[in-house]
């Protein structure tokens, strides 16, 4: 299923009105509302599991350093059971989440950067530049993201070579960030450059061109702080797509076999035979993990979405 | 070229072990007296040729083994047994075979000498064009028993003339293909066709449908000239590719009568319930490895811009001392879940006359290993890393396919140890077909850019389908580790042309002569972990003895099964009055199948039940309320 | 409706596909071992590797001859040879694997559509009342959850479980069935599958219709029907209903290419033999010329999906043709 698809660029682009202004009260009326409320609750928790996971579960459990048996039931030293491997599953939850969070957040930063410039680029300059900007995000709108993905992320893994590492990171996460990133910022440049384009019509717009202002200078004196907002709603949602492929991604097999995300757990319980061996604890925690991550963000990315937004935001 | 191809076809031969067979049990409802016994065997491969000489797949051996037969076919025991010949007559320079006279295709053409002839003959013109056909797995087995020449004198005698007296000719896993279909085509030809289905054997069971990516059916041979008859009309070869899950929860669901490589985890479980289920692990004739890069050993060549990224992979002493740093019974107990051997030799146990334990056996014990590196020169720097005698830090590059999740768990033990003797490891798992072009150095138009391959071979029921492998000629090829010595080749010569307890002693010292200068770290033999279900077929057995009943040499065990649910009164019983009528002395299908799951199964129904009650208690609750709220 | 619309949009659609073609095109110049992987494999037998070599133009220049070549060759069928399968054509493989995807997606599609729509409706009609509360968590929770991770549960219970249908298949092979009994059988190995698809689609689909809902409930012919006192069901289904069904025609068929491609891992973990199951192989063996077909006919899937959305959009609505 394709939230890209769903999250539906369009339904969102008609109706952004001005929002810059209504940067004040912003957090308190999305914390207002119970769907962010929850949204929020779910991700701050999932954010300390990311943060500190060895202060919480202690270093990544790896087949040489696990503590159990394969496949224990849950039990009072293995809370969440172990997997085949005998490693602890509440280990390995936690630390699915830094590296499955970690993933998410490097690929909405790319997406979001890329997406920015080109939605800022295009709706400010306008004329041709605009023309071939949107063109190509018609395309990359089109592709669906996992297919696209799917077909990048082994060739740029072979390309790149196995040993390839950057600041720490194994290639395969890399790519799999960089994969995410490209095939999935031309959303959030089209809902930027709609942005962009009813700003660019305002009055301070015309009028900091009289004054003389520089081009440059009324885009990173009005129009950005103007569309700041957006972008973090935008990033949100992005957040949860990037999750979610992530996790299918990984699950097909395109993931790092030493870096277990929470798609890398679902893909080692499904080739391990764990839906048969009935060891539901093995299943369990990663995919609930997902969900819950992708839910809460679809739910803040959903409410800041609404409070953003005054023509469905209120009505009742 | 075509050496790497069957060294594959060896690590296939392992991967094999993963595979399971299964026997249909529930096509829905009792099953009408005139429907034909089914038995489904799974495997976790996906059957990627019907053409004999393509295949890669262990899956496809069975597969055309079903259909066609052997010149010579194996016994329970793996040893010699009538095939297409019924009797053979061995002198110093020939085998003279001799066909029955009315043996007849499954078309019902008459089947003679000259298929045979023209089968092998397919092969032998390949050896002589120096090249092979297709994947080039099968020819090779030809030029390895010493056959130089063949005669069909008349359509009930085959001979063939051998360079030495060896026993290897009674193993050539050739199959004989009918003249009458294939005759126009020679072996560049043979290996373009499609052999679509139907196809006509000699086998005990021909391919009568193959559903790419789901199954393969084979049906009786009518003509089959063989001893045994199967219980079974047709036999169902099911795959489910890289899907160990699926296929055991179809074993458990009676989708499947046989199960061809399970993991241990499911074996164990399965293993739990003797009354559905029957569990063998089967010695496999084959290892897991670490393979290091040799290059330049014995030759001096270098490459440029490729080979190993330290020169310390030529240094036996180097190879010698990570030995220590491998725990072999670790491995099997870990990663095997205990099923398998720690390894040793070049030689598997299974080959009981063959195998022979290392003279200078080497024992897991890290500091030993690092005392050994010391001592051979390569010293930790201060910042604790091995440096090699160029004063390099030592990192080695470890590769392994992506076919078996087990490498994934070796690569990081390996890394592990290797870590704690200052040498870094970084591991990848790639698909065999760019591994294989990885591993090829110049000689095979490659680089051989790598340090550790690790990867698995499984060999033929002579010990020379694995020991080739180390033969300086085979650089290029099918060798891994691009060993080379003379003194090794030497032997290997020798004993090809020997017998009994001279060549026992050869093969010795050629297994100890492998270990001491370890271009290999044979780390375990691995095991076949099969299962099948009890209640509908019975004759099973093991081939050989300390093997699995499918999967194994020829297919001997499909011509054996018998009406597991017949009352015990031997007889002609009419076709399968299936369900659980008979009396329930033994199992009811069902109740067993869902044993498996044991309390989880209530588990399970309990939820379900619970979300029934929730969802339908919610439906009521909202026609009830509904109207209420629109009033809103 | 206006020609001119029309043509523009299939001017669009048409310059899509050939940058779809182009990228294949680059995608397989990047590839690691190109072209020799291709030309070089001894497992393909000669015809096709010179088949191969016909479809790349691997003596001629790269441009303007290979490429011409390439495009060519797409356009009329021939997506080259799969490695995997021993030289089958790309396009044989592919169209095999059709097939099932098409069943499973169209009828898991009309299932969602058919529920989703209906209870999105319900939802955002009595926004915040129990039905909305509890549908719309539940799809948002179904619309988070993978098409794996809602399969895998349904294996374990329904077919692992309780044995009410089988894990994993389309088909149980062998001996001679009636077509009443295929049917029977290609159902049962369906169920399980299509669950998981329209449940995950249901969870989209309810959302999307729900928020449209509640856009229309705004709008002021519904305010006058209100205030003229119509029954509020009736206003949903004459009046709110049919404007909100609107957007989501768009939006079903954008999504259908999406669909396509997220099935993919349904189909994994049924092991149901279509497209998604072919990928996962495909990739296991870097089977580069499949892989780029599956892609490329995904991808054209969508453009046309789209097409077809602009076109039904034009007819629904007619102030987008003027």
């Amino acid at each position: 299923m394709s939230l890209t698809g769903v999250a539906g660029p369009e339904a969102r682009i008609e109706g952004l009105g001005p929002a810059g202004r209504r940067a004040r009260g912003f957090l308190e009326r999305v914390l207002g509302r119970s769907d962010g409320l929850v949204g929020i609750a779910i991700l701050s928790v999932f954010t300390l599991l990311a943060i500190a996971p060895d202060l919480l579960a202690g270093p990544l459990q790896t087949i040489v350093t696990a503590t159990g048996k394969p496949l224990e039931p849950p039990s009072a030293v293995h809370l969440l059971g172990t997997d085949e491997a005998g490693r602890d599953m509440l280990n390995l939850t936690i630390h699915g989440a830094r590296i499955s969070m970690t993933i998410g957040l490097m690929a909405t930063l790319i997406t979001i950067f890329i997406g920015a410039l080109i939605g800022v680029l295009s709706g400010f300059v306008g004329g041709w530049l605009d023309n071939v900007l949107m063109r190509i995000s018609d395309f990359f709108l089109v592709l669906p993201t996992i297919v696209l993905a799917l077909i990048l992320a082994p060739i740029m893994l072979d390309i790149i070579g196995p040993e390839a590492e950057f600041l720490g990171i194994r290639a395969t996460l890399i790519v799999i960030v960089v994969v995410i990133g490209l095939t999935s910022w031309a959303t959030t440049a089209r809902v930027i450059r709609s942005q962009v384009l009813s700003l660019k019509e305002r009055m301070f717009v015309d009028r900091a061109r009289v004054i003389g202002s520089s081009s440059f200078r009324i885009m990173r004196r009005h129009i950005l702080p103007n569309v700041v907002n957006l972008i973090v709603a935008q990033s949100v949602l992005t957040f949860a797509t990037a999750v979610f492929t992530e996790t299918t991604l990984a699950f097909i097999g395109l993931g790092d076999p030493t870096a277990p995300s929470w798609g890398e757990l679902l893909n080692s319980a499904q080739s391990s035979g764990a839906p048969g061996l009935g060891a539901w604890w093995y299943i369990a925690p990663p995919a609930v993990s997902v969900v819950l991550v992708v839910l809460s963000f679809t739910l803040v990315g959903n409410a800041l979405d609404d409070v953003l937004n005054p023509k469905s935001a209120g009505r009742r | 070229m075509r050496s790497f191809q069957r060294r594959r076809g060896a690590g296939l031969l392992a991967m094999l072990a993963f595979t399971g067979s299964v026997i249909l049990v529930g096509v829905a409802g009792p099953v009408a007296a005139a429907d034909p016994v089914i038995l489904t065997v799974g495997t976790t491969q996906d059957l990627d040729a019907s053409n004999p000489f393509n295949t890669e797949l262990v899956v496809g051996y069975e597969a055309f083994a079903l259909t066609y037969s052997l010149l010579v076919d194996f016994d329970k025991d793996a040893h010699p047994a009538p095939g297409f010949a019924d009797s053979w007559e061995r002198s110093a320079d020939r085998v003279t075979f001799k066909i029955g006279s009315d043996r007849k295709w499954s078309d019902g053409q008459p089947a003679t000498s000259e298929d045979v002839c023209y089968s092998w003959g397919l092969a032998l013109a390949a050896i002589k064009d120096e090249s092979y056909i297709g994947s080039g797995y099968l020819d090779p087995g030809v030029k390895d028993a010493g056959v130089t020449k063949i005669e069909c004198p008349d359509p009930n005698t085959f001979i063939a003339y051998t360079t030495d007296p060896s026993d290897r000719v009674f193993q050539v896993y050739v199959p004989i293909l009918p003249k009458h279909i294939w005759g126009k085509d020679d072996y560049k030809k043979i290996a373009e066709e499609t052999f679509d289905a139907p196809l006509v054997g000699t086998g005990p069971y021909t391919l009568a449908e193959w559903k790419t990516g789901q199954f393969a059916r084979f049906v009786r041979n009518p003509n089959w000239w063989g001893a045994g008859k199967g219980f079974e009309d047709e036999v169902v070869l099911r795959f489910f590719a890289d899907n160990t899950d699926t296929m055991v929860q179809a074993l458990k669901a009676g989708e499947l009568d046989y199960a061809h490589g399970v993991n241990s985890d499911q074996f164990k479980q399965l293993q739990a319930d003797t009354a559905t289920y029957t569990t063998v692990a089967g010695a496999a004739n084959g290892w897991t490895q670490l393979a290091f890069n040799t290059y330049g050993t014995g030759t001096g060549k270098t490459i440029k811009n490729g080979g190993a990224s330290t020169k310390a992979l030529q240094d036996a002493a180097f190879r010698d001392a990570l030995g220590y740093a491998t725990d072999h019974q670790a491995l099997v107990d870990r990663v095997l879940g205990g099923f398998g051997d720690p390894g040793d030799t070049v030689v598997p146990p299974v080959l009981t006359d063959f195998h022979v334990t290392p003279d200078n056996p080497r024992t897991f014990n890290i500091d030993l290993a690092k005392q050994k590196l010391d001592a051979a020169g390569y010293k930790l720097d201060a910042n604790n890393k091995r440096l090699d005698k160029e004063g390099k830090p030592i990192n080695l590059r470890l590769y392994y396919p992506n076919t078996d999740d087990n490498y994934k768990k070796v690569a990081q033990f390996v890394a592990e140890w290797y870590g704690q003797l200052g040498i870094g490891v970084t591991h990848q798992s790639f698909d065999s077909d760019t591994l294989t072009a990885l591993l090829l150095p110049p000689e095979g138009d490659g680089t051989a850019k790598y340090d550790i391959e690790l990867w698995g071979w499984s060999g033929s029921p002579d010990p020379n389908g694995l020991l080739y492998v180390f033969l300086c000629n085979q650089i290029g090829t099918s060798s891994d580790s691009n060993y080379c010595n003379k003194q090794y080749d030497d032997l290997y010569a020798k004993e090809s042309k020997e017998g009994g307890a001279e060549r026992k002693a050869t093969l010795a010292q050629m297994q100890n002569l492998i270990y001491n200068e370890a271009p290999y770290d044979v780390l375990y033999y691995d095991a076949n972990l099969d299962a099948y279900r009890n209640d509908r077929f019975a004759g099973w057995q093991n081939m050989p003895a300390n093997g699995t009943p499918f999967f194994t040499y020829g297919t001997l065990n499909y011509t054996l099964l018998t009406d597991a649910t017949a009352v015990p009164t031997p007889g002609p019983t009419v076709l399968a009055t299936a369900g659980p009528s008979g009396p329930a002395a033994t199992q009811g299908p069902v109740t067993g199948g869902t044993s498996g799951g044991g309390g989880n199964t209530t588990l399970w129904i309990v939820l379900v039940v619970a979300v029934i009650v929730i969802v339908g208690g919610w439906w009521l609750y909202r026609r009830r309320t509904a109207p209420a709220a629109e009033e809103e | 409706m206006s020609g001119r619309y029309l043509g523009r949009k299939l001017v669009q659609a048409m310059v899509t596909v050939f940058a779809i073609i182009l990228l294949n095109f680059v995608l397989f110049r990047l590839m690691p071992g190109s072209p020799d992987r291709a030309t070089k494999n001894p497992h393909l037998t000669a015809a096709v590797i010179e088949g191969n070599r016909a479809r790349w133009g691997l003596d001629k220049p790269l441009f303007p001859d290979q490429l011409v070549n390439y495009v060519e060759e797409t356009l009329t069928g021939d997506l080259g040879y799969s490695i995997k399968y021993r030289g089958q054509p790309v396009t044989e493989v592919v169209l095999e694997a059709m097939g099932p995807t098409l069943l499973l997606i169209g009828l898991g599609e009309l299932i969602a559509i058919i529920v989703g729509l209906a209870l999105g409706a319900r939802s955002g009609w009595v926004r915040g009342g129990k039905v909305d509360r509890i549908g719309n968590g539940v799809s948002l929770i179904f619309y988070s959850m993978p098409y794996f991770v809602i399969g895998m549960p349904l294996i374990i219970i329904f077919a692992a479980g309780l044995h009410w249908f089988p894990t994993s298949g389309m088909t149980s092979p062998g001996g001679s069935k009636d077509l009443v009994a295929s049917l029977f059988d290609v159902g049962r190995h369906l169920v399980l599958p299509l669950a998981a698809v329209s449940l995950g689609l249901i969870g989209a689909y309810s959302i999307l219709m729900r928020a449209s809902i509640i856009e229309t409930r705004a709008e002021d012919y519904v305010m006058t029907a209100r205030a003229k006192g119509l029954a509020d069901g009736r206003i949903l289904r004459a009046h709110a209903f049919p404007n909100a069904l609107l957007p989501m025609v768009t939006l079903i068929a954008i999504n259908l290419g999406y669909v396509v491609a997220g099935a993919i891992t349904a189909e994994i973990v049924f092991t149901w033999p279509g497209l998604g199951t072919l990928t996962v192989q495909a990739l296991a063996a870097r089977d580069y010329p499949l892989l780029q077909a599956i892609f490329l006919i995904i991808a054209v899937s969508v453009v046309l999906a789209n097409l077809a959305a602009d076109i039904i959009y034009s007819y629904l609505d007619p102030r987008v043709r003027s």
